[in-house]
Formats: structure tokens, C-alpha cells, sequence
């Protein structure tokens, strides 16, 4: 029991919301395309992304890269949670759209971020 | 994240003094759910003893209910204790995804199941509630379950049961992911590889599976379980 008791202790000790600043980044979805299709962002921080969707067909944004998979539905927003990644390029596409809605999150050391 | 803490501050007062016992080997749960998804599922359990070999399969059809929500619910047959290979049981379970993926220092989701089960001529049920915690760090996740199992009925004793499982997976590549596992109850203490993986056929379809290996490790004697499944995403 002292386990499970632990266990729990760790929940809510893990869910407590850090008020670290987190960077937030912008994509939108428009004719089945991501823009802007190549987003910088910091290395070693964790990010808070926006993406909204302007058609009027649902999305999914998908990676296995940055381990993400969410539904936007049309005319709507989603934020999505990312990092803190090492320097890299991550890929990313729609899953409904996988031809054209395309893009990747290109990872920086802070002093390359604008 | 005030509702995630009340709840945990709930399961923590209601489980003092919970004793635990059982095989738990199954399947890790992940606390995350896809919005406007339908699944269908198949699992298969196999274990064998120095005395006895166990055979149990499942078949199950889940869809989202919310963005946040899912349902699903499977038949599941067992072979009794005559060689009989039958269904045995129906379960429904709902998860419900806690926190957005990345927010907090970890994921969190909620488990609830109930089954209804004929075993040996009498009816029994059991109610499962739990949390599913998942920790990302770099290109491995770190998921561990933690359910608390009552049971009662004609042919079980009225009991409450604790089960912990843990998967540590290696993202390697979406169709090879290797993973160990641990599946614990108070008597048995079992760990071994695994495999995941998932292949995305287009549009919303993909199909992902898993394969373990595990071995009882808490006791002398054999006590081995493979366990495999195929879940179709669409």
C-alpha cells in the first residue's frame, strides 16, 4: 500500500503547472497547407505551439518525431505542448492530407531563435 | 490541473489499506486519446506454469467520445479449468485523457472498467479504477499504471486487488518500437521485452501491435506469459 500511496503523492506533485515562461509559436492550416512550412524554435525549452485550422475539413497534425498526434477541427485552434528538444529537424504532416499538409519544426540553439 | 489533484487526493484517502494479489499481465495503457477515433481490437494472452496453461483472448471495439474521452468495450474469452474455450466475459472501459500531452511534467489519464464474467456456473463482476501516467525523455516514454481491482460475485471471493504496470519504450522508429515491462500484484512480480509498433496506412487508418514477453520473477518455478496485440485505428 505504501506503493500506491506514493504512486499518488507523485501525481500531484508532477501536476502542478511550472510558471515557466513557455515560447509560444504560431502555424495555421490553409488549403490543406501548413504555414509557414519550417518554424525555428529553441532547443532545450519546452514550447507551447498554436496551430489553427482555416479549411473547412478537419486535420490531424501528426509526428512521430516530437511523439504528437492531435484532431483540429475546421475553424478552430489547438495548442500543442513540445520539447524541450535537442537541436534537430522534426517532421511533421496531416494525417488526412499527408501529400500536401507538410511541414517541420526546425530545432536552434536560442541565440539562432528570432 | 486542480481537478487532477482532487482526484488523486480521492484514490489516495479511499486506498489505505488495499491488499493486492493476481496475474496482472495484460496490456500497459497509455493516457492519451485521439478525438473522432474508432478502433477495433484483438489481444491474446498466453501463459504457462509448471502445472497449468492459461489461454485468454480478447476482442473489442472502442471509438472517442469526446476529444478527451473513449470508450471501449470487448468480449473476452478465457479456457476453464475443463479445456473449454469460451466467452467468458464483457467489459466496458472508459479512458479519459487528464492533461494535454507535454503540458506538465507528465501526462495523466483516468481508467474506468467494469466486467461482468460467467466462470464455473456463477455470475461475477469487477469494477476497475485507475490512473495512467506517461513521461517523455528524449526518444523514450516511461508509462506506468496503477489500477485498484474489486471484485465480487458467485464463484470469487469479495476482494480488492491492486495492479501496477510499467512499459519503458524506445521510439526508435514508428514500426519498431523495443520496450520492457513490468506487471505487478501482490504475489507475483513479472518483467520481460516487448515490441510496438504502428504502421499508417492513409487518411485516419493505421494499425499498431505489440509483443511481450514475461517472466515471473518473484518466485522459483516456470511462469511464463506472451502476450500480443492488434489494435485497427480508422
Amino acid at each position: 500500500m505504501k506503493t500506491l500511496n506514493i504512486f499518488l503523492l507523485v501525481v500531484i506533485f508532477t501536476t502542478f503547472d511550472v510558471k515557466s515562461a513557455k515560447d509560444t509559436f504560431y502555424l495555421y492550416l490553409e488549403s490543406h497547407l501548413f504555414y509557414p512550412s519550417e518554424l525555428v524554435i529553441p532547443a532545450n525549452k519546452k514550447v507551447k505551439l498554436i496551430i489553427e485550422n482555416k479549411d473547412s475539413t478537419p486535420e490531424e497534425f501528426d509526428s512521430f518525431d516530437l511523439n504528437r498526434e492531435k484532431v483540429i477541427y475546421p475553424g478552430r485552434k489547438v495548442t500543442i505542448y513540445i520539447g524541450p528538444l535537442k537541436p534537430g529537424r522534426y517532421e511533421y504532416f496531416g494525417e488526412f492530407n499527408p501529400n500536401t499538409a507538410l511541414g517541420t519544426i526546425i530545432v536552434e540553439s536560442d541565440r539562432h531563435v528570432h | 490541473m486542480r481537478l487532477v489533484q482532487i482526484i488523486t487526493l480521492f484514490l489516495l484517502i479511499i486506498t489505505f489499506g488495499v491488499n493486492a494479489d493476481g496475474l496482472v499481465v495484460d496490456k500497459v495503457y497509455h493516457p492519451y486519446v485521439t478525438a473522432g477515433e474508432q478502433s477495433v481490437e484483438w489481444r491474446l494472452l498466453s501463459s504457462e506454469t509448471s502445472t497449468k496453461n492459461r489461454l485468454g483472448q480478447r476482442f473489442g471495439y472502442g471509438f472517442s467520445l469526446t476529444e478527451d474521452m473513449t470508450l471501449e468495450s470487448y468480449l473476452v474469452a478465457e479456457r476453464d479449468e475443463n479445456n473449454n474455450f469460451g466467452v467468458q466475459a464483457f467489459e466496458t472501459e472508459l479512458r479519459w485523457m487528464l492533461t494535454e500531452q507535454g503540458q506538465y511534467w507528465a501526462d495523466w489519464g483516468l481508467l474506468l472498467e467494469a466486467e461482468i464474467a460467467d466462470v464455473d456456473g456463477g455470475r461475477n463482476y469487477e469494477i476497475t479504477a485507475g490512473a495512467m501516467f506517461e513521461k517523455e525523455i528524449d526518444k523514450t516514454s516511461l508509462t506506468v499504471n496503477l489500477f485498484v481491482v474489486q471484485e465480487w460475485g458467485e464463484t470469487v471471493p469479495n476482494e480488492t486487488e491492486l495492479e501496477v504496470r510499467a512499459q519503458y519504450r524506445y521510439r526508435y522508429r514508428s514500426e519498431i518500437q523495443p520496450a520492457i515491462e513490468l506487471y505487478t500484484g501482490e504475489n507475483f512480480i513479472g518483467v520481460g521485452p516487448a515490441i510496438i509498433g504502428l504502421k499508417r496506412f492513409g487518411g485516419k487508418k493505421q494499425l499498431k501491435w505489440e509483443l511481450g514477453f514475461i517472466t515471473e520473477v518473484a518466485h522459483d518455478g516456470k511462469d511464463h506469459s506472451l502476450r500480443m496485440a492488434l489494435e485497427y485505428e480508422f
